[in-house]
């Protein structure tokens, strides 16, 4: 420690990403607007006072950007050291779901800490962008050797596996394995196992919509096949479960060039569920047309572009590895929600990073960032 | 540390940086993608999704349901209110926005409303994109405030997963007093139309103005929700005094309740009507007819049980003989019924009486006749005519009530004893000319424009002067042979005795706003002078002796302790010689100075002999012997032994107070005898005639004493106490001479000397 506290004097200027650090704020900032026009009306409707989603984002997100502050002065090598504390930590967190769970909206994916509500998941991807990293570092021979590989997978899949098995949430088990994925993408060389494994997945996948679509709709119709079904087409399961996507399709539609304006959306009143979670984009697309919605996928792009560019000057594997897997969480996430919102894949939650109402999630993501922040001070050191 | 150190030292290769821009090319081509595909969807279903999204939006207004003003008595008695109810609406699309609601929401609308639980899911299966169902309906707010609470943030049992619940106000109608001048009053339909009397005349009053909540799209399609609240309805105040009203519905009641099933089965009576009149304001004190209705439920079918059945056009069957007066409802029947024919009587059920219904007055009229004669000076007052029990008139034999004669017959005695002869005598001094004239300006054959749904027009049985036979003079001088309803012979009757004044009858005083401010008075209104103060003191002082004097046809209307004037009225109806009579009782008190008139008409009494004025007077007694003490009138004549003893059993079944008491105590002591015999006549109803003829005869007897008529002389039948013809074994009215079976009027068919002969025959 005292040679990191000497080795950091003579260098007073440190580096600091002011374009990551304005892209945040920014997509923050309009997060809260977007937040409070989405939910304003329904939330006076159901609980009275129409800043309430506001307000708890608000919070959330002050103090996410102190978490952010801090997590950039902590150097990340020292986080990296505890690791495997943190992977287990979390993985606590989330068996604490079992017993101490608080069902919100009908799933049990949310605990209370000193008042707080934390969703375990979302801590999860935070521990796994640490914890792989660490471990690609550790596996670095012997990462080429498919046991090493299956390694570097398996730890990641546990938590997977944990949030599926006990949250019931697909979408973060699937982003979990993603940033994983991600990593390991970079720091092992070629792309023919990755090319292969993409093809090999699509098949699959097609081959599953497949058999779904021709399946006999009385038998076997679950929960997740209706949501297939639902978005193979929508209009068709307009009352069920398409009901959210097909509204939210309208919304983008009926948004037109430059959208009705800010504040104007009609789709947010009672039409589509919660638009301030997972459907905010749509409203986005409505209020401020595809103009504003570009103009968001546009931030997050220059948000990624950023990332990369710290990635790719990071001083050492390590950090470049953290910044990646924070490249990587986000990049997943705002494509799958995009994807939902669009209709392109089927509706499974998932929020669009910094900007959807939630507040563990817009803390580990600041929390993540300033990770990334982190790594960028430590540029040409 | 070392070995941290050497791990610190790997370093991001060129290889991974290559990789790095190929991932962020690959995250480049999705955003790229999905801008496309955003691109795509705004372009390509843009306008299809834009009319979506504005089509799904409610600017469908929803309404805001007024309250209906209330109805009150001249006492600001509540006769009609509306009370607030809730719908309860099941709103299916938003209940099945999410799985986890349907279950909390089902289960809470079971368990609060009693509702089947099966039915709720199998409708939401069934229709799942409806967004309006009724569940249940007209609830008060007691039933919904649990089920309320469950749905608002906030209270204790509030529970976020019950959704798709709301509850639409509305109103329903009350009528506080059951049947309470239900003709008068009317009621309302379920969407807030009166029907019937004050509900449908005065029903734009009534009702205020839905008020709308709507949605509307602004110049840039932005969508605004306004709300315009309901205005409520104003409320009217009516000149029915509550407790007049139920004093004349109780005895009605109590005349159908002793009549009913007793020489044929069925009511009392086809209809009674009842209306008392402030005779210098033209108000309706108060207004029935039986039979009524309970305005809480007017399809009740037990009470169209002994009432005549109608025809599609409401006129009541014929029986299958000619003496029959209609064929009366059973249970059985109304098992029978069509729903057309259950409301055909349903709507002879509802209508009013007193002023929907037209009939030939009878005699009733005669002092308009006299009066009518007073005021063209074609009579004088003093003239005598002789009565020979019949007048042939136009080649017809017109009798008397009297079939065998009255004799030297003045013109105050010809309405004491209703002489038809005397009537006819003075009609032929009137004229046509003037005769018509004067049923005019006492508003006969016109509507009195009183406040009330349905009155009847009765201008076509209203004979002109140019087509007027004196046949027609002769029999209208006396009533028959022309229509009028109760408030047109009231109203005209009133301006008889109130010196002239032809008010228009109205039935609501006040309007008032639903702030209790008032809108409108509505006053008293002259419409014309019918007759000269002198002859209105003449008629008054006639049909006083209708009352007082020695022969009059209306002592038994009397009230104890009271003196009043009136006339009654015996009428043959439609065919002539069906035995079938409109009686009735125009009475009016104080009698000296007159201040409130009552008339009684009760059409077909339920009794052997039905042309009887007795039906009708027995009403108009104890109407006004507990009305006039309740109107403050102090009695004026000694009480005697016998009436007093009625007045005591009257007194129990009373619903005033009785000012008069004392008075009437005062007058204790004096002794007669017969009271026993009274009280039993009006307590049996099977044995009043008999109870009431021998009375009467006894009555006759002491009061004429010496004086002889020649019905005396004839047997007497064991069974009513009337006198035998012995020439036609007709029964003769021991009192009036008058005789059973034997029509004053001829059936005016066929050549007159044909039938003059054979009206001889059966009179003879």
């Amino acid at each position: 420690m005292e040679r990191i506290r000497a080795l950091r004097k003579p260098r007073e200027e440190s580096y600091i990403d002011y374009s990551l650090i304005f892209i945040i704020l920014f997509l923050l900032a309009f997060g809260l607007i977007m937040v409070y026009s989405t939910s304003s009306y329904e939330a006076n409707i159901d609980l009275g006072d129409s800043s309430y989603y506001f307000r708890h984002q608000l919070i959330s997100s002050l103090f996410g950007l102190v978490v952010m502050m801090l997590i950039s002065y902590i150097p990340y090598r020292f986080i990296a050291k505890f690791a495997f504390p943190i992977y287990i930590a979390a993985a606590v967190l989330i068996l604490l779901v079992i017993p101490f769970g608080k069902k919100i909206n009908g799933a049990k994916r949310w605990i209370y800490i000193m008042g707080m509500s934390v969703q375990p998941a979302e801590v999860a991807k935070f521990a796994v962008i640490v914890f792989s990293a660490v471990l690609i570092i550790k596996l670095r021979k012997n990462l080429m050797s498919p046991k090493g590989y299956m390694t570097a997978l398996a730890f990641p899949g546990f938590y997977a596996l944990l949030v599926y098995g006990i949250t019931r949430n697909l979408s973060s088990a699937i982003i979990i394995m993603g940033i994983t994925v991600v990593m390991l993408f970079i720091s092992t060389p070629g792309y023919k196992r990755y090319v292969i494994a993409a093809l090999s997945l699509t098949a699959l996948v097609a081959v599953i919509v497949l058999i779904i679509v021709n399946a006999d709709s009385s038998s076997g119709m679950n929960y997740r096949f209706e949501r297939v079904l639902a978005w193979i087409d929508p209009k068709a399961h307009a009352s069920g479960k398409g009901f959210q996507t097909l509204q939210a399709l309208y919304a983008i539609g009926s948004g037109g060039v430059f959208g009705k304006g800010l504040g104007e959306s009609m789709q947010k009143m009672g039409f589509i569920p919660e638009a301030q979670n997972d459907m905010i984009f749509s409203v986005i697309c409505e209020e401020l047309g595809l103009f504003g919605a570009i103009a968001v996928m546009l931030m997050f792009l220059l948000l990624i572009w950023r990332l990369m560019i710290i990635a790719n000057n990071a001083p050492d594997m390590l950090g470049a590895l953290l910044v990646i897997g924070v490249m990587g969480h986000i990049s997943i996430q705002v494509i799958l929600n995009i994807a939902v919102v669009t209709n392109t894949i089927p509706n499974t939650g998932i929020t669009l990073p910094l900007i959807s109402y939630g507040g563990s999630a817009v803390i580990i993501q600041l929390a993540e960032i300033g990770l990334a922040l982190n790594v960028a001070r430590n540029i040409g050191r | 540390m070392k070995q941290n150190a050497r791990v610190n030292k790997q370093k991001f290769t060129i290889g991974m940086k290559k990789k790095l821009v190929v991932l962020f090319v690959i995250v480049l081509l999705a955003f790229v993608g999905l801008g496309v595909r955003l691109i795509l969807i705004t372009k390509n279903n843009g306008e299809e999704y834009e009319k979506q999204v504005l089509s799904q939006q409610q600017y469908d207004s929803t309404t805001i349901p007024f309250r209906r003003g209330e109805i009150r008595d001249s006492n600001n008695t509540i006769l009609a209110y509306s009370e607030k109810v809730y719908n309860v609406i099941l709103d299916a699309k938003l209940v099945l926005r999410s799985e986890k609601y349907l279950d909390p929401t089902v289960n809470a609308l079971v368990r609060c409303f009693k509702l089947d639980g099966g039915d709720i899911r199998n409708y939401l299966s069934e229709h799942p994109t409806s967004s309006y169902y009724i569940l249940a309906k007209k609830l008060s707010y007691d039933e919904i405030s649990e089920f309320q609470d469950l749905m608002t943030y906030g209270t204790d049992t509030y529970d976020e997963n019950i959704q798709g619940v709301w509850f639409e106000d509305n109103y329903i109608r009350k009528y506080p007093n059951g049947s309470l001048a239900c003709d008068v009053i009317g009621f309302t339909t379920s969407d807030n139309v009166g029907t019937y009397g004050l509900e449908q005349y005065y029903n734009d009053v009534l009702s205020g103005s839905y008020g709308r909540e709507y949605g509307y799209l602004d110049d840039d399609s932005n969508l605004e929700r306004t709300t315009i609240p309901a205005t409520d309805g104003d409320s009217i105040v009516t000149t029915i005094d509550g407790n007049l009203q139920t004093i004349v519905e109780k005895y009605i009641k109590q005349y159908n309740d002793e009549h009913a099933n007793n020489v044929r089965p069925g009511n009392g009576a086809n209809n009674i009507g009842c209306i008392m009149m402030n005779v210098h304001t033209g108000e309706i004190l108060a207004m029935a007819s039986y039979p009524n209705y309970d305005l809480n439920d007017p399809r009740d079918t037990s009470k169209l049980i002994g009432m005549p059945a109608v025809d599609e056009k409401g006129i009541k069957l014929q029986g299958e003989s000619i003496f029959d007066s209609g064929v009366y409802i059973t249970e059985d029947m109304i098992k029978e019924f069509s729903e057309e024919q259950l409301y055909q009587n349903y709507n002879a059920l509802w209508r009013n009486y007193c002023i929907s219904d037209a009939y030939e007055p009878g005699s009733v009229a005669k002092p308009f006749t006299t009066a009518a004669g007073l005021e063209t000076g074609s009579i004088t007052g003093n003239e005598v005519y002789q009565c020979s029990g019949k007048l042939e008139v136009g080649g017809w034999d017109i009798h008397c009530h009297n079939t065998y004669g009255d004799g030297a017959v003045s013109v105050e005695r010809a309405i004491e004893i209703s002489c038809n002869v005397g009537l006819m005598h003075e009609a032929q001094a009137i004229g046509k000319e003037n005769f018509a004239k004067f049923q005019k300006i006492f508003g006969f054959g016109l509507k009195t424009n009183i406040d009330l749904a349905g009155e009847v027009k009765t201008e076509n049985s209203i004979i002109k002067a140019s087509n007027m036979t004196s046949t027609d003079l002769a029999t209208n001088s006396f009533g028959q042979n022309f229509d009028c309803s109760m408030i047109e012979m009231i109203t005209a009757f009133s301006s008889l005795i109130n010196g002239g004044y032809y008010y228009e009858p109205h039935i609501v005083k006040k309007i008032v706003s639903s702030s209790g401010s008032t809108i409108k008075n509505i006053e008293p209104r002259v419409l014309r002078q019918t007759i000269s103060q002198s002859t209105s003191d003449k008629i008054i002082g006639y049909c006083n002796k209708v009352v007082a004097g020695e022969e009059g046809t209306g002592k038994t209307a009397r009230p104890a302790g009271y003196m009043i004037g009136g006339k009654t009225g015996t009428a043959q109806t439609l065919k002539r010689g069906n035995r079938q009579y409109v009686v009735s009782f125009m009475g009016y008190a104080p009698a000296n100075n007159p201040e409130i008139a009552i008339y009684v008409v009760v059409d077909r009494p339920n009794v052997a002999m039905q042309d009887d004025a007795k039906n009708a007077t027995w009403i108009v007694k104890r109407v006004l012997t507990e009305a006039l003490p309740y109107l403050n009138y102090p009695m004026t004549e000694e009480i005697s032994e016998k009436e007093q003893a009625e007045l005591d059993e009257l007194r129990a079944q009373m619903v005033t107070p009785v000012a008069a008491q004392e008075e009437g105590e005062a007058a204790e002591g004096e002794k007669t005898e017969g009271e026993n015999t009274e009280a039993t006549s009006e307590e049996n109803g099977e044995g009043d005639k008999t109870g009431e003829a021998d009375n009467a005869n006894k009555d006759t007897k002491e009061e004429k004493k010496e004086e002889k008529t020649i019905w005396e002389s004839f047997d007497v039948d064991e069974e009513t106490g009337y006198y035998i013809d012995p020439n036609t074994h007709n029964l003769v009215d021991p009192e009036t001479g008058n005789e059973k079976g034997g029509d004053v009027l001829p059936d005016f068919s066929g050549t007159p000397d044909a039938d003059a002969a054979s009206t001889e025959k059966s009179s003879n």
